[in-house]
């Protein structure tokens, strides 16, 4: 995805600046994981790998907005999202729909970012190739379960099927492994966000 | 018994006799129940409303004058059930029940053990709609009325043994490759394979009978030709008990994507009216060979070459009968219950049949579902968190749903219809467009950047429409990745805006927690994470 990838792969070395913002886009299918680290220069206009971009963002009240660019203009919803759970320190969720194009976004301080990233792959190297849960990404109904605890599992393999709106949609693993827990059966309602198994 | 029904006796319009029943259940959800429930309303009939235990305070249970709890929320334990749905006529003193679309809509069974039950079923009879259902008996019968069917088989495909499949492959080569495996008992595309070479048939026949039966119980499968590039146009039929059928007009229902409606219009763009008096008389004709009463649809595949075909009828109101009912202004629910009573057709629905091929305006529908355009439309259920619909000239939105329902898994993900009238076509894309641009709604993704495509799109502005319109048109990946940016990019001016004013809010007030909707943890100092954010803001934000 041009213009989306994370900056820690293409200048990890660059100096930090603690004006820019890492924007991620972490529920979408298909465009899991992606960011955009975006600085807010003094005049108000956002910078993406230094190329400046033409828009401007006028607020419109109850959340609305409209965003202009050079080719188009376009209304833009901007809602906090509520954490019933509270949410991480530092990390601003926010809902925004772009012409009906709706994405959850997580904002952050990109030093902030990068630092906990530092943290993180520090932790990940003590426990190398660590628990990896798989949760539902939509609420549905469990149709069956293809694996059990102590299963083999190969990358793309079928771990369960989930029907949500009369379709039926596979799970398969992230990555191989071995399954070190199936939380839930057949017929079991789920809600997005659920655990349902863990490869190990 | 309310005093408003019988007061509504007194008012209603001359030579429109009263309803022999006072109290409707209505044996659905959602939209359809919603807007069932309004035709009962403006009659002066009771609703009843009947919900599983996912639906408890939907939409069509707020509505209703009664509710019934039928189920749990798996449709087999709930609106499939013909027993419960009986009981829940039964308690509530129900007289007539409306099927709607979808779940029992067209069993059969369903319309007799209503009947059997001493119930009027809002529809027509279990014999046409077992005629009809059965899409080879509904083939032979176009035939035998002398209506062009699409090019295939009239008798199920015999697969079970070896011998059998030459003279099937000599009939295949006759109806000509590509062509469609299709289930005699099929609908929503289930059942149905094409097949583009002699080699792969036996397969096909074999994967789409096993697919049939597990789906309908019956693995009966017939040959058909491909007719691609086509339009699908289907037409509105209404029938009274003395056997007289009437067609009001007819749709275009071209942009589908694998059988599944996305776009509907009323009338279909590009036809004169001969060729739309063609069209409405073969449907007549077809339905009236199958005794057909109350309301049904005849649907067609119409060619480049401007052949059209016989394809089937759904014995049942249509998703989309809303856009005819404003080129006609006839309220096809209403006349629904009325013909139910037993009464003739009304003299406004035969009005509308004698005007039906010079319709007023235009009107298109678009289907707003709870799904993903961005992900090959996969279902996307969960809880509506902004729903403001458009309004204004020439809008109508039927839908069950507000701000805060949540959006259950079990069910059709349909969730509202947008429907726009305009003096012509051209007025009513214009329409669309605008009406579209007012719709906001959050929690959950739906449809509407497809349809803000569709209405922006200049082919289908031109009319230039067939059933393969959305695979030759629509990258939904894409339009979703373009939309993403542009979404990163205003969420980050934004936080950096509500990071300015809490920075600047801070300095004046003296107040480091004061600040609504500024990250902290939890602690009384801000963190040293906050203080970096605040310094960094505060430098860029000096006001």
């Amino acid at each position: 995805m041009a213009g989306l990838d994370g900056p820690g792969a293409t200048t990890p070395r660059a100096p930090i600046d603690t004006g820019a913002v890492r924007v991620s886009f972490p529920g979408r299918a298909g465009n899991r994981g992606s960011s955009i680290v975006v600085e807010i220069g003094t005049d108000g206009q956002p910078v993406i790998d230094e190329t400046p971009e033409p828009v401007t963002l006028v607020e419109l009240g109850r959340d609305r907005h409209r965003l202009t660019t050079s080719v188009a203009s376009h209304r833009v919803l901007i809602a906090p999202i509520p954490h019933p759970g509270g949410r991480a320190a530092g990390v601003e969720r926010l809902e925004v729909v772009l012409d009906g194009w709706r994405f959850d976004v997580e904002l952050e301080p990109e030093a902030r970012a990068r630092l906990r990233e530092r943290a993180t792959s520090a932790r990940a190297d003590v426990a190398h190739g660590g628990p990896l849960e798989v949760r539902a990404i939509i609420p549905g109904r469990v149709v069956s379960v293809d694996v059990a605890s102590g299963d083999a599992i190969d990358a793309g393999g079928r771990l369960l099927v989930v029907e949500a709106m009369k379709m039926q949609n596979e799970l398969r693993s992230p990555r191989a492994g071995t399954i070190s827990r199936v939380a839930v059966g057949p017929g079991q309602t789920v809600d997005r966000g659920d655990l349902l198994v863990v490869v190990e | 018994m309310s005093p408003a029904s019988l007061r509504k006796d007194d008012r209603r319009s001359p030579g429109q006799p009263a309803l022999t029943f006072r109290r409707v259940l209505i044996a659905n959800r959602g939209e359809i129940a919603v807007r069932i429930i309004r035709a009962c309303r403006e009659l002066g009939v009771e609703s009843v409303a009947v919900y599983s235990d996912a639906d408890s305070s939907a939409g069509h249970v707020r509505l209703a004058d009664h509710a019934v709890r039928i189920g749990p929320a798996a449709p087999s334990e709930s609106y499939l059930r013909i027993d419960a749905l009986l009981d829940a006529a039964r308690i509530s003193g129900a007289e007539a029940i409306h099927p709607g679309y979808g779940f029992l809509a067209e069993r059969a069974e369903f319309a007799r053990r209503v009947v059997e039950a001493g119930l009027t079923f809002i529809g027509p009879t279990a014999e046409t709609i077992d005629a009809l259902g059965d899409k080879l008996q509904a083939r032979r019968l176009a035939r035998a009325a002398g209506v062009p069917v699409v090019p295939g088989t009239l008798e199920p495909a015999s697969i079970e043994r070896p011998d059998e499949l030459p003279p099937l492959v000599a009939e295949a080569e006759r109806i000509g490759f590509p062509l469609l495996v299709k289930a005699a008992a099929g609908g929503g595309g289930r059942g149905m394979r094409r097949v583009e070479r002699v080699k792969d048939l036996p397969t096909a026949l074999l994967d789409g009978s096993h697919e049939a039966a597990a789906a309908f119980g019956d693995g009966r499968v017939y040959l058909e030709r491909e007719i691609a590039p086509a339009r699908h146009i289907e037409v509105q039929l209404l029938g009274d008990v003395t056997g007289k059928v009437i067609a009001i007009g007819e749709r275009d229902c071209s942009l589908q994507r694998r059988h599944q409606k996305l776009v509907e219009e009323a009338p279909a763009p590009g036809l004169s009216p001969d060729e739309r008096r063609g069209i409405h008389a073969l449907a007549v004709a077809v339905a009236s060979r199958a005794g057909l009463t109350n309301a049904a649809t005849a649907e067609f595949l119409r060619a480049e070459d401007g052949s059209v075909h016989f394809l089937e009828v759904n014995t049942r109101l249509q998703v989309e009968h809303g856009v005819t009912e404003l080129v006609t202004g006839l309220d096809i629910v209403r006349e629904q219950l009325h013909l139910a009573a037993g009464h003739p057709l009304s003299r406004a629905a035969i009005e509308a049949a004698e005007r039906a091929a010079e319709p007023r305006g235009h009107a298109i529908e678009v289907r707003i579902s709870a799904e993903d355009p961005g992900n090959a439309f996969a279902p996307a259920p969960g809880t509506i968190r902004r729903w403001v619909m458009p309004a204004g000239p020439g809008v109508r939105v039927d839908t069950a749903v507000e701000a805060g329902d949540r959006v259950p898994p079990e069910y059709d993900n349909l969730i509202a219809k947008l429907m726009v009238h305009a003096g012509d076509r051209d007025d009513a894309v214009d329409r669309l467009a605008r009406a579209l641009a007012e719709t906001e709604v959050g929690g959950i993704q739906t449809t509407v950047p497809f349809h803000r495509f569709v209405a922006a799109h200049p082919g289908f502005r031109r009319g230039e429409l067939s059933t393969g319109w959305v695979t030759e048109h629509w990258d939904g990946p894409a339009e979703a990745e373009r939309a993403q940016r542009l979404a990163g990019l205003a969420a980050a001016i934004a936080w950096a805006r509500s990071q300015g004013s809490t920075a600047s809010r801070r300095a004046s007030l003296g107040d480091p927690d004061g600040a609504p909707s500024r990250p902290t943890d939890g602690r009384a100092e801000p963190s040293a994470w906050t203080r970096a954010a605040l310094e960094a803001a505060t430098d860029r934000w000096p006001g």
